[in-house]
């Protein structure tokens, strides 16, 4: 057992990464300390922590937003190190150093980095600096009475985004330039609710893009490493729902180019702990997009190609210690997916869904791996992000690996809430899926696997027959007149 | 029980003239029942849906369990009658399944003279009422009727079997326990109103549905008030104000609905049991049957073959095979259930006589419903016969008839005249059901034999004042009365009058028969007892 | 009259009619069966469709029925017939814009007592990242707002209650 710094970790998070932190924790022989709001008092990583501290605030979300409540807490469980998980404070440079300043470590990277490539403006031009490849833009501050006219320089297709934005929210593409106008009308607003800054930006919209993001590693004496790329092209709403390793759409050559690049952007801004550089790939081209300076979500797949534990590396950066690896240590084996289970409907429009979970059961096999934070007798709600748990399936091939997590999809019973569990295993046995011809316009071209398998009538006889009226109905009819069916004379 | 094996060849040119020719008649049966049942000018319809209210018959079916049977009685009522424009008498009757249980329904027609009574409407809602007194049917009325169509008030207010008797008959079943759900859809008035009055349920339709004595005309001319229905009889005020209704439904789908709940929560007395065995279909095809009854109604053709087309495996225990060979009996099933059947083969005389009166006692002593199947011109004539005592034979069949206790069910398949007509349980023997087949025909004598007595009447009387016809002026007088007399003896004329509960094609005797007799069994059957036999 | 169940918003009608293996199942026009069901306990059991076998899981909450089968999940919501008739027209007069999805409203557009036509927007919702706009389905009187700018719903939640106005 190697010895650290602290002895604890409080976790400033809640849901699946929680519970994924305290598996590590325990591991590593680290005690698990957590935050909750009320809401989640009967939730699966608050049960499983050695120490839960609750949290309060006008909303939930805020109680977990509220840094002053969450060093206390740090400080009542005697916590040495704070995790931030992903979303939240994750990302929130103000955070890191008031976490720091109070003398706890922060899980992740410097604040200054954070900072960095928080803003998508300066993480750019930063990049573009450092002769990186970026999409053409047009960054509103830079002159922002000119704005239209760079955007509209760009050409169509294009995107509008803000500035401060991640995740989607806010994103306007823009096919014809005359739509460009309200287009920037639209994000402005929603840049100015989602994150209380209006300023935008817009870059090139490359058709058919591919996402693909670099999984990097970094320590405090200046080590990077890449751990190889993931795939994230499949997405809804721009939030992915499948991801994967290694990306179908990578040769060999393009591949190592774009994890070399990707770590040597890690390496200009100093990177410490894991990070992800997200690229754009159309035609043969990359593009930096951003760089997400926490722990994914989909982590595990990476994890499960290279056969690393990316939370204890973190940790071990937060604690100081060099990498203990370097890039010609990194093979990854096989082909990794996951998938995303959501509380959403996408049948309709992936409304959110909500309810209780009356069963939950998760199937096993070799290579699956499945990230809860959910249990039976949940309450779902829409307070926050719907994501419920994420199927992460590991195999020899892509063929298998789909294969494999079509059938976990299909073999894991969750009742009482609608979940996209049958959406993502027909995108799992879509056969443009597996020819690898994905990118993040494959939903809307395929809309086919939206209202597949709608056969309804084993549910409806199930129903049926489940339900005593209508049982009772039936019984009720005489057998003469049973048999006679619908006679009219 | 021995199955019929059936002589009949239906490669016989015979045969397959008969087939067309009774295909033809079921298919006029069939286009006559569906213009009765759908055919109706647009305006009434459009009407219908203004006022918001479903098609009768779709408010039939929405009441029916779904995939159940549902035998409708007496569709051509008044076919004949009021120049053909109230049809099917401006109502709606069968029996079927609602909630799993047997029930006669009695449905007005609003798309029909506005639901208007007429004198047949009337005989049939009544018909529909003793129906349900004889077999303990509960009831379910779906009331949409302004009231009687007052210029023939005459031919149907204060008789004993006028628009009272329906009022009676609801008191009666009320008092024999035997429930009625009524729903008021539209506006029940005068003696229209008693109907859900007198049911033990009453629901009525929000908005449409209404009852009062007298509507607001009426209102106004007899008192001068001003009155809107809604506010004289309208469910909100029914159901809370006056109690004269129990359920407000704010559709006529939650009505049927409730209806529905209902009726699955009345109670389900035991059927009355009869011998029973797993029902088995017939050997031969009920088709058949239209290759054996012949073009010609004057052609006797055999029973034994109609009754190996009805019952199940065509097993038939026949009674008596060696005597009175003019009446055919014998014991068979008819889904299951066990019948006594006695069909003419032939003119009624002493011996088939004798032996109908001992079969009827032996079948009622056994708890055996009795099914008649009628082809008969009556009995013999002659002093041969009389000297026989065959007046006295016929009345020991009637008297069996008449007193007999199990249900009885009569099928009028071919001919229908004279005392053969009553000793064969003709409608006035209070059969539990009578229905007829389309060429059969129904009258005290032949038509040609009656047209003959006509005329030769009527050419004695001109004979007298000095004339004498010659055969063409014969034929003249001759002609119209045979005309006529074959149109008031037709099927669709005895079922225009409701003599009969209904033209049934001959391939669903069988099931209409099975669906009469499961109905049957609701009441109980008393212990037989008769009157005194002239012997 | 048939029993309706309820899937993602779309009623089917369906009825089972005893037959000697088990059930038919009318669904519309078509007949399906013999089904059967057999109940293993726990909340699993197997549904025998014209001799097909199926594993079933369920769970039964009053008139929804939550079911996997063959790798799917449904959720069914058996709709008794004298309550989903009665709503028809419960308060007549009164019409309910009623939430698609749960969220959070966001933004108010009206007050009580006002005046909106058709298509007047009453009421802004956000479910995640999708903001829905809930107009008014006809001319009509707001009569009551029923949750606050922050307050969350569950689907099928009464957002606004209008009045057919009084003129």
């Amino acid at each position: 057992m190697v010895t650290l710094p602290f002895d604890t970790v409080l976790i400033a998070n809640r849901g699946e990464i929680a519970v994924r932190i305290i598996k590590t924790l325990r591991r590593l022989g680290l005690r698990s300390a957590i935050l909750y709001h009320d809401i989640d008092v009967r939730t699966l990583a608050v049960s499983m922590a050695d120490t839960a501290v609750a949290i309060r605030g006008h909303t939930p979300l805020a109680a977990y937003l509220d840094i002053e409540q969450i060093i206390a807490a740090a400080r009542t469980a005697n916590a040495g190190a704070i995790h931030p998980g992903y979303g939240f404070l994750s990302e929130n440079a103000e955070f890191a150093r008031a976490v720091t300043q109070a003398g706890f470590a922060f899980i992740g990277p410097a604040p200054e980095t954070i900072e960095l490539m928080g803003d998508k403006i300066r993480a750019r031009n930063f990049v573009r600096r450092h002769g990186f490849p970026v999409a053409p833009s047009a960054i509103e501050e830079d002159e922002p009475e000119t704005f239209l006219r760079r955007a509209r320089a760009i050409g169509a297709p294009l995107l509008v985004k803000p500035s401060a934005g991640g995740g989607g929210k806010g994103m306007q593409i823009v096919r014809e330039l005359g739509c460009l106008q309200g287009a920037i009308a639209q994000a402005r607003s929603e840049a100015q609710r989602y994150f209380g800054d209006d300023r935008l930006y817009a870059e090139r919209y490359v058709e058919r893009p591919r996402h693909i993001e670099v999984q990097v590693l970094g320590d405090s004496f200046g080590n990077v490493v890449h751990l190889f790329e993931r795939e994230c092209s499949v997405q809804r709403r721009f939030q992915k729902i499948i991801e994967e390793t290694p990306s179908p759409a990578l040769d060999e050559r393009l591949r190592q180019q774009i994890c070399e690049t990707a770590a040597a952007i890690a390496r200009a801004v100093n990177y410490r702990s894991a990070g992800t550089v997200e690229f754009i790939l159309g035609q043969g081209e990359f593009y930096f997009l951003e760089m997400n300076t926490r722990l994914q979500v989909e982590h595990p797949v990476t994890e499960m190609t290279t056969g690393l534990d990316l939370v204890a590396e973190q940790i071990y950066a937060a604690a100081g210690r060099a990498l203990r690896f370097s890039q010609a240590d990194i093979i990854p084996k096989g082909h990794a997916i996951e998938a995303r289970l959501y509380a959403e409907a996408p049948e309709r429009g992936y409304a959110p869904t909500t309810g209780k979970i009356h069963v939950l059961e998760y199937p096993g096999g070799d290579g699956v791996r499945i990230d809860s934070g959910i249990s039976r007798g949940q309450q779902i709600t829409t307070t926050f992000d719907p994501m419920l748990a994420k199927i992460i399936v590991h195999s020899t091939t892509r063929m298998e690996a789909a294969s494999k997590a079509e059938r976990v999809l299909r073999e894991l019973v969750l009742l009482g809430c609608e979940t996209n569990a049958d959406f993502l295993a027909r995108i799992l046995a879509d056969e443009t899926f597996l020819s690898r011809d994905i990118h993040a316009g494959y939903l809307e071209e395929n809309p086919h696997v939206l209202s597949g398998g709608s056969d309804l009538s084993p549910f409806l006889a199930a129903a049926a027959l489940l339900t005593k009226p209508v049982r009772d109905s039936a019984n009720a009819v005489p057998e003469l007149h049973a048999s006679l069916g619908g006679w009219r004379n | 029980m021995q199955r019929i094996t059936s002589s009949a060849d239906v490669n016989a040119q015979d045969f397959q003239l008969n087939e067309i020719h009774n295909r033809q008649l079921a298919a006029e049966l069939k286009q006559r029942q569906c213009t009765t049942r759908f055919s109706r000018p647009e305006r009434d319809l459009d009407r219908l849906r203004q006022q918001n209210k479903l098609f009768v018959r779709d408010r039939i079916e929405s009441l029916l369990d779904p995939d159940t049977p549902f035998l409708e009685l007496s569709t051509l009522a008044a076919n004949k009658a009021y120049q053909g424009e109230v049809p099917g008498a401006a109502q709606v009757v069968g029996i079927g399944i609602v909630a799993g249980r047997e029930v006669i329904i009695h449905a007005d027609d609003a798309s029909v003279k506005g639901g208007a009574w007429y004198p047949l409407s009337i005989k049939k809602i009544v018909r529909a009422l003793d129906i349900a007194i004889e077999n303990r049917l509960p009831v379910v009325h779906l009331c949409d009727c302004a009231g009687g169509f007052l210029p023939l008030q005459a031919e149907f207010f204060a008789d004993r079997y006028h628009a009272g008797r329906i009022l009676r008959n609801q008191s009666i079943l009320s008092r024999m326990g035997v429930p009625q759900v009524a729903i008021a859809m539209g506006h029940c008035s005068a003696g229209g109103a008693y109907v859900p009055a007198l049911s033990d349920y009453s629901i009525m339709v929000d908005g449409p549905g209404a009852i009062f004595l007298g509507g607001p005309p009426v209102v106004k001319a007899a008192t001068g008030e001003i009155v809107s229905a809604e506010e004289l009889g309208g469910a909100s005020m029914h159901t809370s104000v006056s109690g004269t209704s129990d359920y407000l439904a704010s559709s006529e789908m939650h009505a049927i609905a409730i209806a529905r709940d209902i009726v699955a929560r009345l109670h389900r007395p035991a059927k009355t049991l009869i011998d029973q065995a797993p029902p088995e279909p017939p050997a031969y095809d009920a088709s058949e049957l239209y290759g054996l009854i012949p073009r010609d109604p004057r052609v006797q053709f055999e029973m034994r073959e109609i009754i190996a087309r009805l019952v199940d495996g065509s097993r038939f225990h026949e009674y008596q095979q060696r005597y009175g060979d003019s009446l055919v009996c014998g014991f068979a099933r008819l889904h299951g259930y066990q019948i006594g059947i006695l069909a003419n083969n032939g003119v009624l005389v002493n011996d088939s006589a004798l032996k109908g009166s001992h079969f009827i006692q032996l079948c009622d002593r056994n708890r055996t419903p009795l099914l008649f199947l009628q082809n008969t011109t009556g009995f013999m004539v002659g002093r041969e016969y009389e000297r026989r005592g065959l007046t006295k034979d016929g009345a020991k069949l009637i008297m069996a008839v008449s007193g007999a206790s199990v249900p009885k069910f009569t099928v009028i398949c071919n001919a229908s005249h004279g005392a053969g007509t009553y000793a064969m349980a003709g409608r006035a023997f209070d059969p539990r059901f009578v229905f007829t087949w389309p060429q059969s025909q129904i009258s005290a004598m032949g038509a040609e034999q009656a047209a003959g007595v006509l005329t030769h009447v009527k050419a004695r009387q001109l004979a007298r004042e000095g004339g004498r016809l010659s055969e063409r002026e014969l034929a003249a007088i001759r002609e119209p009365i045979l005309q006529e007399y074959r149109e008031r003896s037709s099927a669709y004329y005895a079922t225009s009058e409701i003599w009969d509960d209904g033209i049934l094609d001959p391939v669903d005797t069988r099931t209409a028969l099975a669906i009469a007799l499961s109905a049957s069994l609701n009441a109980p059957i008393e212990a037989p007892q008769y009157g005194v036999f002239r012997m | 009259m048939k029993h309706s169940f309820e899937v993602d918003g779309i009623d089917y009608e369906l009825w089972l009619s005893p037959c000697p293996q088990g059930y038919l199942l009318r669904l519309g026009d078509e007949v399906v069966g013999p089904v059967a069901f057999s109940d293993c306990g726990s909340g699993s059991g197997l549904l025998s469709i014209a001799n097909e076998r199926r594993q079933v899981r369920f769970f039964i909450d009053g008139d929804t029925i939550h079911l996997h089968i063959g790798g799917r999940t449904r959720i069914l919501r058996y709709r008794d017939p004298l309550r989903a008739l009665a709503c028809a027209n419960d308060e007549p007069g009164h019409l309910m814009a009623l939430a698609p999805m749960p969220g959070v409203v966001i933004a108010t557009r009206v007050s009580p007592g006002q005046s909106v036509s058709a298509g007047t927007e009453l009421i802004i919702i956000e479910s995640m990242k999708l903001q829905t706009v809930i107009r008014s389905p006809k001319d009509a009187q707001v009569a009551l707002i029923h949750f606050k700018e922050g307050e969350s719903f569950e689907r099928d939640a009464v957002l606004v209650t209008l009045s057919e106005e009084v003129r």
